[in-house]
């Protein structure tokens, strides 16, 4: 009884000092493994010259939303850069061999 | 068997033939097919007529350029630019001791440069003479660059646009390569390439546009285009249509662009230039 006590004040003392609770810091560790694999995904998709246009848009949103603590909105944030980043590398590298397509080779006779 | 057809084809790859009645990918093979396909596509269609761009396959529209040609909305920039050609940069040289033949250059650009290794484009070439002579670069999407342009391009007009793949470089023919695979990749959010537009589907509509034919798309810069409301470079172009595909765009005048523009004013060999223009 006394350890619950005591347990809840450190909480209430936290919380009234602006310290990270347990969640906070939880959320905010989630976030930020999500920013570092979307940051890695745009980084491999621009060496190959495939980064998408918005990637950049949506990662600075994401830190604007996690600073308000809104983590459900930055985490789907940077997971959306996450996957842009991974279908540009993915599309930059389906396209790395093109040339003149069928259609206008048969076209020009 | 199998070596011996592996064979066959490295010798007529080497030696540019053709293979079951297809040009194999040289340059040259590229250019026929590319200009051959627009004339074939649009039969109606004198070839110089592919520099108007759009206004070459819809008189509609042709009808109110024409009309803004009257007064054309680039007619300032040209003699802004003209200014800035006559004017000495602080050293008391001028542009013409940078381009002696100048300033009717323009037919000359871009051009492969053996020793830097690297393509060079006129807006490079003007950045680069600034620079020697102690002047500050000028932005290569629009103001003061696309006035100097406007210019050059001006004084430049009925030359043909005539680029050159030097043979006795490998190089030269790798960053055609690469501005060719730029041309023709898909890219961005919405999975387009230069091509998707411009050469399946010209004379189709893009909303409330007529998509134009790539055929004659560098003759004619820099451009006025209503849009935008001034004049801008093709290299603006490149970055906004980059953009609208939601693509990053690259740096203008960078390695990615300047090779994309060797590849496509090489399509156009043999088209007078006719820059500055007025597009929608």
């Amino acid at each position: 009884m006394r350890t619950h006590h005591f347990s809840a004040g450190i909480l209430v003392a936290a919380l009234a000092a602006g310290l990270p609770t347990g969640s906070w810091a939880d959320d905010q560790a989630d976030f930020e493994k999500a920013m570092t694999a979307a940051r890695e995904a745009r980084k491999k998709a621009a060496t190959v010259g495939g980064e998408w246009r918005d990637i950049g848009k949506f990662l600075k949103q994401a830190e604007q939303a996690a600073a308000k603590g809104d983590f459900a909105t930055a985490n789907q944030l940077a997971e959306k850069a996450r996957r842009q980043g991974e279908l540009g590398y993915e599309q930059a590298m389906s396209q790395k061999d093109v040339g003149l397509p069928a259609y206008m080779i048969a076209g020009s006779k | 068997m199998n070596k011996i057809i592996m064979l066959t084809a490295a010798l007529v790859m080497v030696l540019g033939l053709t293979w079951g009645g297809v040009a194999l990918a040289t340059p040259q093979a590229d250019q026929a097919i590319w200009q051959s396909y627009y004339q074939k596509r649009f039969p109606n269609v004198p070839k110089e007529d592919f520099i108007n761009g759009v206004y070459a396959i819809d008189p509609v529209s042709r009808e109110s350029w024409e009309a803004i040609e009257e007064f054309p909305p680039y007619e300032m920039a040209i003699s802004q630019g003209e200014k800035m050609w006559n004017t000495p940069f602080a050293n008391g040289k001028t542009y013409r001791d940078c381009f002696p033949n100048g300033p009717a250059i323009a037919g000359k650009y871009p051009y492969w440069d053996k020793e830097r290794g690297m393509v060079v484009t006129l807006p490079l070439a003007i950045n680069e003479c600034r620079e020697a002579n102690g002047e500050g670069p000028l932005k290569y999407k629009k103001g003061p660059i696309a006035d100097i342009l406007s210019y050059l391009r001006y004084q430049s007009r009925g030359q043909l646009t005539k680029v050159e793949i030097p043979e006795d470089d490998p190089k030269a023919l790798e960053a055609y390569e690469k501005g060719k695979q730029f041309y023709f990749a898909r890219r961005g959010q919405l999975n387009f390439s230069c091509a998707n537009c411009h050469v399946q589907n010209p004379g189709n509509l893009l909303r409330s546009d007529i998509l134009s034919p790539a055929l004659g798309h560098t003759t004619h810069f820099p451009v006025y285009r209503s849009k935008w409301g001034e004049i801008g470079t093709l290299h603006r172009r490149f970055s906004g249509c980059n953009k609208q595909v939601r693509a990053k765009p690259f740096k203008v005048q960078g390695e990615e662009y300047r090779n994309l523009e060797y590849f496509l004013t090489y399509m156009q060999n043999g088209l007078p230039l006719n820059g500055p223009g007025a597009r929608k």
